[in-house]
């Protein structure tokens, strides 16, 4: 826009130039011609007169003679110019019209006329100069007006998307919070931030549809096979009632703790999968107390450990109480099974939007290189066979903590495996403390 | 006992019945929902022992249903889904108690009792009696020939659970249920510390111990030798 308007600017500058050029070209070729067909005399009173008719307005004129006299004119800037120029001169001179006397800005072309003549033909292009003093600053302010509209314009433009984008962002992490059934609304628009609303809307329905299917066929595999267990169980139980031999009901014993080995697996397997699922309901959840009653449910299993328990009050998650209970659980089992006598550090502290909590032994540790394999299911460490464990404990852990949206960590305690699992606290509980 | 058992699992509800005849119960059976339902609204029966998942009408809409007729029959919910949030949703409808597949029988056997007697005693006591063994739930207060015994608050309701059960066999999964509101299974014998702890307050230095470990099964407090 500024370029067009520089474009316009400049053509119209050149045109008025042109144009007054061309007049006084025009009115020198005429008076060249006069002095031919005149005597020198005639030629110098036609100038004169033409020089103080009040008519004509911004015109001036110079004859000079051979010997540079002034013969005829209104104004008086030669012989230096005269002289020593041919062709185009600008200069300013003080004008007299009427009663004003002012200094006028003036363009001339000043010819020979032969015998030793010479004649300046002037305009005063003051006006000409006013009126591109009056459409630059026209064109300055248009441009500065262009420029603000603009800038307002794309402040609005970017603070409406940024609006919108983040109306969808918040939305969104509600929905992934809570109940995937949500939709985000549109706005009725159908611009492109409304397309790209309605596509949201049709993922989240897919996944919905995906994460039901899923718990279908967790809810159904649940179901098939702890019937199946079921019935082996009451099976062996018959079997074991009615067993007269030792090694028949020995074998039976067998069956039996084999089956409840194989139920308990089953059940930590389908745990993770619940987590994992994203299905299970989150509620508001007191933290602090969660982990006061597991610890102190662990707290007399603890007793060859010196126990250092430090919670902070307060703290609400929007979590799922018994999946919870058991990740803090299978840390606490973890802590006490892997670290016999050695000291156990509890500690939940809350930072501006997480909860911390953090169970540390001064148990063996877990290497670098294979705390990965902790969290993973059947991730037994190499030197744990001797120990009794499923070796899902870690992993439903790290699947709690993904349904939480929380942050696993392992480090090291020196000595020792501390683990710190950092939940996003409610965010009322923020506004709250604002209070 | 008379025992409704609505079962559609026909080789589970066998080995169950039998197991629960032997242990001189009678049982009727019932193989899916429509007509468990109509055998439970004759009163017949003292407890039903309810699949979750049945044919025709699903366990929960027979528990609702049940209960919208007004029966308090004990029901005991026996389920393959996991017992997470569907234990809640099962005593939400209406049952008394929620037990997952596989299950021991001792396991069931123990819940069944104590549902069948919470009916006999129902209503909250203020004074629980075992013996010499005596707690004031409203005073927060145990003694023990008269004497005063200081428990922690989580010892105190693990008495008041046991006493509320005196003469019945609790297991571990009952207590960690009733008592903590847990539903997974602790891998340390922490139940067994707790309750060695509890014995220790209540029956040290008495000549007739109250508190009982049984066998395969779980403990119970009693005044019975």
């Amino acid at each position: 826009m500024v370029a067009i308007l520089s474009g316009v600017y400049l053509a119209t500058a050149r045109l008025l130039a042109s144009e007054s050029d061309q007049l006084i070209t025009l009115e020198a070729q005429s008076l060249k011609a006069d002095f031919h067909d005149h005597d020198p005399d005639t030629f110098i009173s036609a100038i004169a007169d033409r020089a103080e008719d009040p008519w004509v307005r911004g015109a001036v004129y110079e004859l000079r003679g051979p010997r540079g006299d002034f013969l005829a004119g209104n104004v008086v800037i030669l012989p230096d110019l005269v002289v020593q120029h041919d062709g185009w001169v600008e200069f300013q001179v003080a004008l007299t019209h009427g009663d004003e006397t002012a200094a006028r800005q003036i363009r001339a072309q000043i010819f020979d006329l032969g015998d030793g003549f010479k004649l300046l033909v002037g305009h005063d292009i003051q006006d000409r100069q006013a009126f591109r003093a009056v459409m630059l600053q026209s064109i300055g302010w248009a441009v500065g007006a262009a420029l603000l509209f603009g800038l307002f314009a794309g402040w609005w433009l970017g603070r409406r998307i940024a609006r919108a984008a983040r109306g969808i962002s918040n939305n969104a992490a509600h929905i992934t919070e809570g109940t995937l059934s949500e939709r985000l609304p549109l706005t009725g628009s159908g611009d492109e931030i409304d397309g790209l609303v309605s596509r949201f809307n049709e993922l989240l329905t897919r996944i919905e549809s995906l994460t039901s299917t899923m718990r279908t066929v967790l809810d159904s595999t649940a179901h098939d096979l702890r019937g199946h267990l079921n019935r082996i169980r009451g099976a062996a139980q018959a079997a074991q009632h009615i067993a007269s031999e030792p090694a028949m009901r020995a074998a039976c014993d067998t069956v039996l703790l084999e089956i409840d080995r194989l139920g308990t697996t089953l059940q930590g397997l389908l745990r993770i999968a619940l987590a994992q699922s994203g299905t299970a309901p989150l509620e508001e959840v007191d933290l602090s107390r969660l982990v006061a009653e597991i610890v102190e449910f662990y707290q007399p299993a603890a007793e060859s450990h010196a126990l250092t328990i430090s919670i902070q009050p307060h703290l609400t998650v929007r979590g799922h109480r018994q999946l919870l209970t058991q990740a803090l659980a299978n840390l606490l089992d973890n802590a006490i099974k892997y670290a016999p006598t050695a000291p156990i550090t509890v500690q939940l502290i809350g930072t501006d939007s997480k909860a911390i909590v953090t169970v540390a032994d001064g148990g063996p540790g877990i290497p670098v290189e294979q705390r990965q394999l902790a969290t993973q299911r059947f991730g037994r460490l190499p030197g744990s066979s001797g120990l009794p464990g499923s070796g899902l404990g870690l992993s439903l852990v790290a699947a709690v903590a993904r349904l939480h949206h929380a942050d696993l960590d392992m480090s090291d305690a020196m000595p020792g495996l501390k683990i710190t699992l950092s939940i996003p606290l409610i965010a009322t509980q923020a506004i709250n403390a604002k209070r | 006992m008379k025992i409704l058992l609505v079962e559609d699992d026909r080789r589970a509800g066998e080995y169950l019945a039998k197991g629960l005849t032997e242990l001189g119960h009678s049982v009727e059976q019932a193989f899916d929902g429509e007509s468990g339902l109509a055998a439970a609204a004759t009163g017949a029966h003292d407890i039903l022992i309810l699949d979750r998942m049945l044919p025709q009408l699903d366990g929960l809409e027979v528990v609702r249903r049940l209960r919208t007729t007004g029966s308090t029959l004990p029901i005991l919910i026996l389920s393959a889904l996991d017992e997470v949030d569907e234990r809640i949703q099962g005593l939400r409808a209406g049952g008394d108690d929620y037990l997952v597949k596989p299950y021991h029988l001792a396991e069931l056997v123990a819940r069944l009792d104590a549902l069948a007697r919470r009916r006999a005693d129902l209503g909250p006591v203020a004074k629980l009696t075992v013996f010499d063994l005596e707690l004031d739930t409203r005073a927060r207060k145990v003694t023990r020939a008269g004497r005063k015994i200081d428990l922690t608050t989580r010892e105190f309701q693990l008495l008041e659970f046991l006493m509320r059960h005196t003469g019945q066999v609790v297991t571990r999964s009952m207590i960690l249920e009733g008592v903590w509101d847990y539903h997974f299974d602790p891998k340390t014998n922490v139940i067994d510390v707790h309750i060695s702890r509890l014995r220790q307050a209540i029956d040290k230095g008495h000549e007739r111990q109250l508190l009982h470990t049984v066998r395969g099964a779980g403990y119970t407090l009693t005044e019975d030798p």
